[in-house]
């Protein structure tokens, strides 16, 4: 039996790594609700925020937010540039959800063996964001790290929800999203959407990597795993609500650090997947139900 | 007079099949025109062609421009706007989200309250109905919302597809009126109807399909009786 008393500081690194996974499953959901595409080249925006920032950070010599802001445009570069190469012509074609799942996934494993040619193999990390000693609470320890991801993650929330109801653009995603066809008869340019979704999509997941790197550390092939997490929590939240993203992030990642302590690492996965299929059994529409 | 919307040899086909065959029509300035023709017959194919919703061949201009192929953004920037088949409004957004989604191509505020007061003009009920979520309102008050939507990017041509489907007798009525009132005031209409004596009644001419063809141009004066109708239908 493991020690309960470090418990509360389990629930805090499982929520920290569950906004992560929260800000991933958002990115999943924009892109779906512009389009109906479900994009696994995900996780490669992830990996590109930890490692493009890392690479600014220590080649250019640039402080921490300037190279955080730079690596987020151009992260949501990269983004728009998957989206003119990869996705619109096979859009244009009225491709399949396989296919472009197929042709997304492909991405992600081309930019996952770009990275390992060009920055290598070796595990990078990038300095904490505050470099002070982490706040004491009775038993638990709050690192200042942990404030940032919590409070960024959040606030990027509330910035989401006002772009999706108060701007023109927000609610031009938003009537895709309902009906496209009838979206693109009010002189929407569907397929900018598309565009700008993958943009918002990059920059969230290069957000998600800035923050993350620091608590643990990126290499070329980290994609792949956040982006399953990120799928599996925009599943449980209910494809294509971002709320529910953010809620199901939240529960994956308690879920897994409790399954940390309690099995040890290896299960960790284990406990993320049944997450799923319990999800998939009892409420396949997620815990806000599903968008359409 | 000269011809406003010009539609030449329009075809288009879903997969294998032929849904539109070499279709040419035209409607001059200010003129109020029906399309008609039994389930099927290509009506609803025919506007979502002229839109460029679907791939299609075939030219179609408006005002002597042509329109680009399969880009329903550029019609509606150019004036040539479509309230199509089953409405199609957002039904979780408000009534005010969908008339602001009407005039999206619009960056004037002075413009955009102008063009809403108009649309209430016309249908006062939508604004009592504002903040509501659209899904929720009555079938004829969807249909009326659709309409001021389409209202509201300022339309030199507006295309209508059945929109009386499913609405009750007095409903129709007030929205084809409300149709009427807008041609008056200069207006080209495109009525797409199932239930041509009701086009009639208010449409200068008349095409009629069927199975993909255009297969006669009606003078709805000269029809004064069903069995006339009929006649076309089953000629």
């Amino acid at each position: 039996m493991p020690d309960l008393s470090y418990l509360p500081q389990i629930a805090l690194s499982g929520i920290a790594v569950g906004c992560i996974y929260g800000l991933i499953g958002i990115g999943f959901c924009v892109i779906y609700n512009a389009s109906g595409i479900v994009n696994f080249a995900q996780g490669a925006f992830v990996m590109m925020g930890g490692m493009i920032a890392y690479s600014v950070l220590n080649t250019l010599g640039l402080p921490l937010p300037i190279a955080a802001a730079v690596t987020i445009v151009a992260v949501a570069a990269a983004g728009v540039a998957i989206e003119r190469v990869v996705v619109r012509p096979l859009w244009d074609r009225k491709a399949t959800m396989f296919v472009m799942i197929l042709a997304t996934l492909a991405a992600q494993i081309v930019i996952e063996r770009l990275a390992l040619i060009v920055a290598g193999d070796q595990p990078k990390t990038l300095p904490q964001f505050t470099d002070l000693p982490p706040i004491r609470l009775g038993v638990v320890v709050i690192s200042y790290q942990f404030l940032w991801i919590v409070g960024v993650s959040l606030l990027l929330i509330v910035l989401l929800g006002q772009f999706f109801k108060r701007t023109k653009a927000g609610k031009a995603m938003r009537a895709c999203a309902f009906n496209r066809e009838a979206a693109s008869l009010q002189g929407i340019n569907v397929s900018r959407m598309l565009a700008l979704s993958f943009a918002l999509s990059a920059a969230l997941g290069a957000v998600a990597g800035v923050l993350i790197t620091p608590t643990q550390y990126t290499a070329f092939n980290v994609g792949v795993p956040f982006a399953i997490s990120g799928f599996i929590a925009a599943i449980v939240g209910g494809f294509g609500r971002p709320l529910g993203a953010f809620m199901g992030g939240i529960m994956l990642g308690l879920t897994q650090s409790m399954a940390i302590v309690a099995f040890g690492a290896g299960l960790k996965n284990v406990a993320a997947l049944s997450v799923l299929l319990i999800f998939l059994f009892i409420r396949p529409g997620g815990i806000l139900g599903e968008a359409k | 007079m000269t011809p406003v919307l010009e539609v030449r040899q329009l075809s288009a086909r879903y997969g294998r099949v032929e849904a539109l065959h070499e279709i040419s029509l035209s409607v001059a300035d200010g003129e109020f025109v029906a399309v008609l023709g039994p389930n099927g017959a290509g009506k609803s194919t025919l506007m979502r062609a002229i839109m460029g919703l679907i791939a299609n061949s075939g030219a179609v201009s408006f005002r002597g421009a042509v329109l680009p192929r399969q880009s329903p953004d550029t019609c509606v920037a150019r004036g040539v706007v479509l309230v199509p088949e089953g409405r199609g409004i957002f039904a979780p957004m408000t009534v005010a989200e969908n008339l602001e989604l009407g005039a999206y191509l619009l960056n004037d505020a002075d413009e955009f309250e102008r063009r809403r007061t108009r649309v209430f003009d016309l249908f006062p009920r939508l604004r009592e109905r504002l903040g509501q979520i659209a899904g929720s309102l009555s079938g004829g008050e969807q249909q009326m919302l659709a309409v001021g939507r389409a209202l509201m990017a300022n339309p030199k041509i507006l295309l209508l597809d059945e929109p009386s489907l499913g609405l009750a007798p007095k409903v129709t009525d007030e929205i084809l009126g409300t149709l009427a009132l807008l041609n008056k005031g200069g207006l080209p209409i495109v009525l797409v109807e199932q239930k041509a004596p009701l086009a009639l009644r208010l449409t200068s001419r008349a095409y009629l399909l069927s199975v993909g063809r255009l297969v006669a141009e009606i003078d709805p004066r000269t029809i004064t009786s069903h069995d006339e109708l009929a006649r076309y239908y089953l000629s």
